[in-house]
């Protein structure tokens, strides 16, 4: 098993700022003393030891660099009041020396709000009870000025600039933290507007970094207007090697011409909110809540105890139940795709606003789902996956994996053949697992099943919420041939590809012989389309 | 493919987990690997029994001396897969990737290729470093993938691993 926590090598989070390729650091960390320092005139006050470098005072340790000067004197421009225009874009960053910018001064105050809830979560009403309204009023409100302070201090030492290809976050008071976060390993941009920014104007950039444990520098909050054309600025430097348009080549009619497209992008898709609500409502947390609560209600008229308890838990039970579909519809509200060059940007969110921007080049896999109620429709759900640290999350609302929340079959190939050009949804091979492998499945055998596509591998599953999985050949990062004991005896094996980031496709049951085959031709088009991508 | 062909070492046992026999060039790992896993299972082993005898001499309960019996059965079960497991596990180089099969109750055979290398692991416990061995491990950006050949001399490992990275930035190709 390999370990999941780490699995890129040059860590993004590398804190040494000469690793950067490219235009040198604002300050260099080879030439010892800064400017600003003036080390020349230090020396004859008091003599430091032979072979200390200069920073006085504390001595960041040699090598530490730019991350350790970040005293609030040194900042680059400590002027104006906050980052406003966006000075370094009209000088553009060719010699790398843009000034740190500080996140909107808003933010505190945002941070503040968030932390609001939480105390009060925290304290909870048992406290609320015991200690009388005054005296909570007055926890709450010392907890939450103390978080806004902290916040304020933070906010005053944060800063992040972009320095050639990379994007570097400083951060922290007592210990400092520089984040160079290498922009070739950027995944996906999301742009995200809780509540509170919406009504403030503010929004919150989240980077999706090969390679980094978390979320990796959400930059919380920027405005709206500073937040897009950082994003605009972060896909530009990382789409660079590969043009993105070019990944794709233009199979006919599907893709368009790559060059034409406004770069103000092209709509691909709008979800009518009323399918959306109409899909969640044909779940089955939907269809069971009316029973459960004529169950519930027979059940108290049957014993007439209406004690508060029972009915506060049923409510709380019964709020868990739907909280998945109605979480969804707010997720998904106003749902819109739009196809921009080379990348894919989608809308959603009621309360919380999400504008996620994938490069195509980047989707590790492409997934089809067709749950059970909505097959009346006709009805798909397809989803996506990068690589990045979100797979590891336990909160999937953060996995910018949303492709289309619901769709009929025709919107479904449609985003499906502009996501993976050339490949079309209705009309992709897969040959079931030999009979056989009916005493293993004996339901889903002629469901499951596999198939090579030109550029993607198919694998099919699930018996009552169908799952199509397509995994193009050039994101394939290794093949693995499992065969357990049961398998074993009835001569079967299971042929998977792993993918960076979700959980890859496995082709299951496949006779042996065709099992091998299949793990040599996977590994054969991988390499191919590799190769291909490569020179391109 | 590797040009030498399958004359070198005569493969442990020609299983379906060795698959395209004429183009592959299974290499065993060492046998060493046998006593380092049969100690560490006989500390794990030793330590339940101790913990069950203790309690079993306290208590005087019947089903704690049935459970040291089969404690001591498992043991010996596992013993013998432990042998026959270490046999199964191979390796082999490719042009262009790297393959390693292992398990014997469910057989795992990976194809890892070399382009999509993120970084190559060596370890060694005080286990094995005692015999002599080594562990090389590599890994790529799916966490699936499971690259890892223990019971390895060091010599061959920082080989393996030296040729792994050569390769590697040969081809980097990443994501």
């Amino acid at each position: 098993m390999s370990d999941r926590s780490d699995p890129g090598a040059p860590r993004p989070h590398d804190d040494r700022p000469g690793a950067a390729p490219g235009p040198p650091p604002p300050v260099g960390p080879e030439q010892p003393p800064g400017p600003g320092y003036g080390p020349p005139a230090a020396p004859p006050g008091y003599g430091p030891p032979p072979g200390y470098a200069p920073p006085p005072g504390y001595g960041p340790p040699p090598g530490y660099g730019t991350a350790a000067d970040a005293t609030p004197g040194p900042w680059p421009a400590p002027a104006p009041p906050y980052p406003g225009p966006w000075g370094p874009a009209a000088a553009p960053s060719a010699d790398g020396e843009e000034p740190r910018q500080r996140l909107h001064p808003l933010s505190p105050a945002l941070h503040g709000a968030k932390s609001l809830v939480v105390v009060i979560a925290g304290l909870s009403w048992s406290t609320l009870s015991r200690v009388g309204f005054g005296w909570f009023a007055l926890l709450v409100t010392v907890f939450v000025l103390g978080a806004t302070v902290l916040s304020v201090v933070s906010w005053w030492n944060t800063g992040y600039h972009l320095v050639g290809r990379e994007l570097r976050v400083y951060e922290g008071l007592l210990w400092r933290r520089t984040r160079a976060i290498p922009l070739e390993r950027l995944q996906a941009v999301e742009v995200v507007r809780p509540l509170l920014a919406q009504l403030t104007g503010l929004a919150e950039l989240r980077l999706e970094v090969v390679g980094g444990g978390k979320t990796e520098a959400p930059l919380a909050y920027l405005s709206v207007a500073e937040a897009t054309v950082l994003r605009q600025r972060l896909l530009a430097v990382a789409g660079r090697a590969p043009t993105p348009a070019a990944t794709e080549p233009g199979v006919p009619a599907a893709s368009g011409t790559p060059v034409a497209p406004a770069p103000a992008g092209r709509r691909l898709h709008v979800v009518r909110n009323q399918d959306l609500l109409v899909s969640q409502l044909l779940t089955p947390q939907a269809f069971l809540l009316p029973v459960g609560v004529v169950f519930v209600g027979a059940q108290f008229l049957s014993e007439g105890s209406w004690s508060f308890i029972a009915v506060a838990s049923t409510l709380t039970a019964m709020a868990g139940v739907v909280l998945q579909p109605v979480r969804r519809v707010l997720d998904d509200w106003s749902f819109r795709l739009d196809r921009d060059d080379g990348t894919l940007r989608v809308h959603n969110g009621l309360l919380e606003t999400r504008v996620q921007t994938v490069p195509l080049h980047r989707v590790q896999t492409v997934r089809a789902t067709w749950p059970l109620l909505w097959r009346m429709k006709g009805w798909l759900r397809l989803r996506l996956e990068v690589a990045g640290y979100s797979a590891g999350e336990p909160d999937d609302r953060n996995r910018p994996d949303r492709l289309l929340p619901v769709g009929d079959a025709g919107t479904g190939a449609m985003v499906v053949a502009e996501v993976l050009p050339g490949v079309r949804l209705d009309e992709l091979p897969g040959t079931p697992p030999p009979s056989r492998a009916r005493w293993l499945r004996p339901l889903s055998r002629k469901v499951v099943g596999a198939g090579l596509d030109e550029r993607v591998f198919v694998a099919r599953s699930g018996l009552l919420t169908r799952q199509l999985t397509l995994v193009p050949y050039a994101r394939i990062q290794s093949v693995r041939v499992t065969q357990g004991p049961a398998q074993r005896l009835l001569r079967l094996a299971t042929v998977h590809a792993d993918t960076a980031g979700g959980a890859g496709a496995a082709a299951v049951d496949r006779d042996l012989a065709d099992a091998w085959e299949l793990a040599a031709e996977l590994t054969e088009r991988s390499r191919a389309a590799r190769r291909a991508d490569h020179r391109r | 493919m590797s040009g030498d062909g399958h004359t070198g070492l005569p493969p442990a046992s020609r299983s379906a987990l060795e698959p395209w026999p004429d183009t592959v060039d299974w290499r065993p790992i060492s046998r060493d690997l046998i006593w380092v896993e049969l100690i560490r299972l006989g500390i794990g082993l030793a330590a339940l029994l101790v913990v069950l005898g203790v309690a079993w001499a306290l208590s005087g309960h019947w089903l704690l001396g049935a459970a040291v019996g089969v404690a001591l059965l498992i043991g010996v079960w596992r013993a013998i897969t432990i042998v026959r497991a270490v046999r199964a596990w191979g390796y082999a180089e490719r042009d262009d990737d790297l393959l390693v099969r292992h398990g014997l109750l469910v057989r795992r055979l990976s194809i890892v290729p070399y382009s999509r290398m993120q970084f190559v692991d060596v370890s060694a416990g005080p286990l094995e470093r005692a015999f002599d061995l080594a562990t090389v491990q590599l890994h790529t950006a799916a966490a699936a993938s499971d690259a890892r050949v223990p019971g390895l001399r060091p010599a061959e490992a920082s080989r393996l691993r030296d040729r792994l990275t050569a390769l590697g930035e040969d081809r980097a190709e990443g994501l």
